[in-house]
């Protein structure tokens, strides 16, 4: 893949929070213009330290990127702040929704255009073309956010990003506690924007089936290290994920790095 | 029973219209703690700040009144832009109770400034409206009701008219609500927080004003100024921190409060309750219902 082709390139990122604690050791990720990629891992494996440090959020929680490169767009975001990485097209929908919960949806919504010089009428249309993808949150518009159920408050943070007219949305874990049904509803909709509107898509999720049926690209993360990656179709059939992310095993739970030292070992012993 | 009626009317309407003079302090706080959720001790200086700011610009400059206050309100513009710069940006990630130290500290600051500038003496504001009785309502509703405490109302009641359109329908009230609801989300979508604050700030510093002319033309501009936002304590205890209506409420509620109570039960105590009932009244508040009347409930999902 050339750079020309990637909306966003990371190369051998390390990350820590309050200057010692590590997050990331090594983490080098390329997404390309008008994919989905997916950004798997276990709790705590640096999916959202990874996002935040593409947003720039990282700042805000007294993290730091302190070694390797982060591109968007062709430029380095070393400098930016969040309100100017929105500026530039990039929009995190951040973990667990953080809808404006006094504020009603359609507020919420237009909030999501405050980076945004539109006029009234420019607004309104907007937020109708919006409405298209998120038939649900018409309905809802006038009720106090706080009070919608966690997949319209979900629909409500992608709604609220989306006024934003990114060029590529960070979303940490969409289907959080969600219900089956609302978790199909949501990667629908996150399918939509990015076929119809061409929005590049991170999506961190620990829900790995589904995020990889719904993305072209997938990385596993662990311990802040890349342990693995693959176009979605060759992750689904490969036998390690598989049996660690999929459930799908013979024998009992494994960590992925025990599995890999294995295979180390059995590499040796036939050597 | 007639006259004693008529007296207690006397009472109750001084008294409310004296709780707008503590609504108005206590709308500065309500701005603050609206943007970032924290209490901030510098308001009373704010308010003798920007009070004797005014009356110097009038009394040692000859400027007139109106340029005056607008200078006054331009000078509590650059006080907000200064805090930003200064005090909230370098602790942007700290955690709210640095920003609270940091707002006593800002207290200092500014009283030692406005005493180095202006003098410590007391001095005479002269609004033009006096603190006594008007005559035709006294002629003919037989009741004494100060001209002053009347222009307080008024004052109050455009003020929160004012903030509360600036909030509902403009696109940086739509904002600074975004911020108070969840202000890391609010980044996230490219909302300025600076922009928020320095906004909230400088509507903190002009509000400020507005209350210390009205407490200034009472009391004189004096440093006692300062303590006078303690008074607002018990008044946002009882509307709430976060709401702007929550505070003028709660102003009237404490206005008409201590007054009665002083009047009627003060004997009993020998007099002087007006100083301490209402912090009475504030903790049963906080005992029963502690986000106040009007203060946002903390909306959870279970």
């Amino acid at each position: 893949m050339s750079t020309s082709t990637n909306i966003l390139n990371i190369k051998n990122i390390e990350v820590t929070y309050d200057n010692v604690i590590l997050a990331l050791h090594d983490v080098s990720l390329k997404v390309p213009k008008g994919k989905v990629v997916a950004l798997l891992g276990a709790n705590g494996a640096g999916k959202s330290t990874t996002l935040k440090a593409v947003s720039t959020m990282l700042a805000s929680e007294r993290g730091k990127v302190t070694k390797g490169t982060i591109e968007y767009d062709g430029t380095s975001i070393e400098k930016q702040n969040p309100s100017q990485m929105v500026g530039l097209g990039m929009v995190q929908v951040l973990e667990g929704r953080r809808c404006f919960g006094h504020l009603t949806v359609e507020e919420n919504i237009i909030a999501g255009a405050y980076s945004r010089k539109l006029s009234k009428g420019d607004i309104n249309q907007e937020l109708e073309k919006i409405y298209t993808y998120f038939i649900r949150l018409k309905e809802r518009r006038k009720s106090q956010a706080a009070f919608t159920s966690g997949g319209e408050q979900q629909m409500i943070a992608v709604a609220r990003a989306m006024m934003a007219k990114p060029k590529m949305l960070l979303l940490d874990e969409p289907t959080m506690g969600l219900a089956p049904q609302l978790v199909a509803e949501i990667f629908n909709i996150v399918k939509e924007l990015n076929q119809k509107e061409g929005v590049s898509i991170l999506l961190a999720e620990q829900n790995t089936n589904v995020a990889l049926k719904n993305s072209d690209y997938g990385y596993i993360i662990e311990t802040g290290r890349v342990m693995l990656d693959g176009t979605a179709q060759s992750l689904l059939s490969n036998d390690q994920v598989k049996e660690l992310y999929l459930g799908i095993s013979k024998k009992g739970r494994k960590n992925f790095r025990d599995v890999l030292k294995e295979e180390s070992l059995t590499k040796k012993k036939i050597n | 029973m007639v006259e004693e009626l008529l007296f207690f009317m006397e009472v109750l309407v001084g008294g409310l219209l004296a709780g707008t003079m503590y609504s108005l302090v206590a709308l500065g706080f309500v701005l603050i703690f609206k943007a970032s959720a924290t209490f901030n001790f510098s308001q009373g200086a704010m308010v003798f700040f920007s009070v004797l700011a005014f009356v110097g610009f009038m009394q040692d400059f000859n400027i007139p009144f109106v340029l005056a206050f607008i200078l006054a309100a331009l000078l509590m513009v650059v006080v907000g832009l200064c805090t930003e710069r200064f005090v909230l940006r370098p602790l942007m990630n700290a955690s709210e109770d640095t920003v609270l130290m940091a707002t006593i500290g800002l207290g200092y600051v500014l009283e030692g400034l406005a005493q180095a500038a202006w003098g410590v003496e007391v001095r005479r504001l002269d609004l033009g409206i006096g603190d006594f009785p008007v005559p035709w309502i006294a002629d003919n509703l037989k009741l004494f009701i100060s001209a002053l405490d009347i222009t307080a109302g008024l004052v109050a009641a455009i003020m929160i008219i004012g903030l509360f359109l600036l909030f509902k329908y403009t696109k940086i009230g739509l904002g600074l609500r975004a911020v108070a609801d969840d202000a890391g989300a609010a980044s996230s979508i490219g909302i300025p927080l600076k922009h928020i604050m320095l906004l909230v700030w400088s509507a903190a510093g002009v509000v400020a004003l507005v209350a210390g002319c009205m407490w200034g033309a009472r009391a004189g501009v004096q440093f006692a100024l300062v303590d006078l936002a303690l008074k607002a304590l018990p008044v946002l205890i009882i509307g709430g921190f976060s709401s702007i209506p929550g505070a003028i409420i709660g102003g009237l509620i404490i206005g008409a409060v201590e007054k009665v109570l002083e009047v009627y039960i003060g004997p009993f105590f020998g007099g002087a309750i007006e100083g301490w009932a209402p912090y009475v009244l504030a903790i049963f508040f906080l005992l029963y219902r502690p986000e106040g009347l009007f203060g946002e409930k903390i909306i959870r999902r279970v």
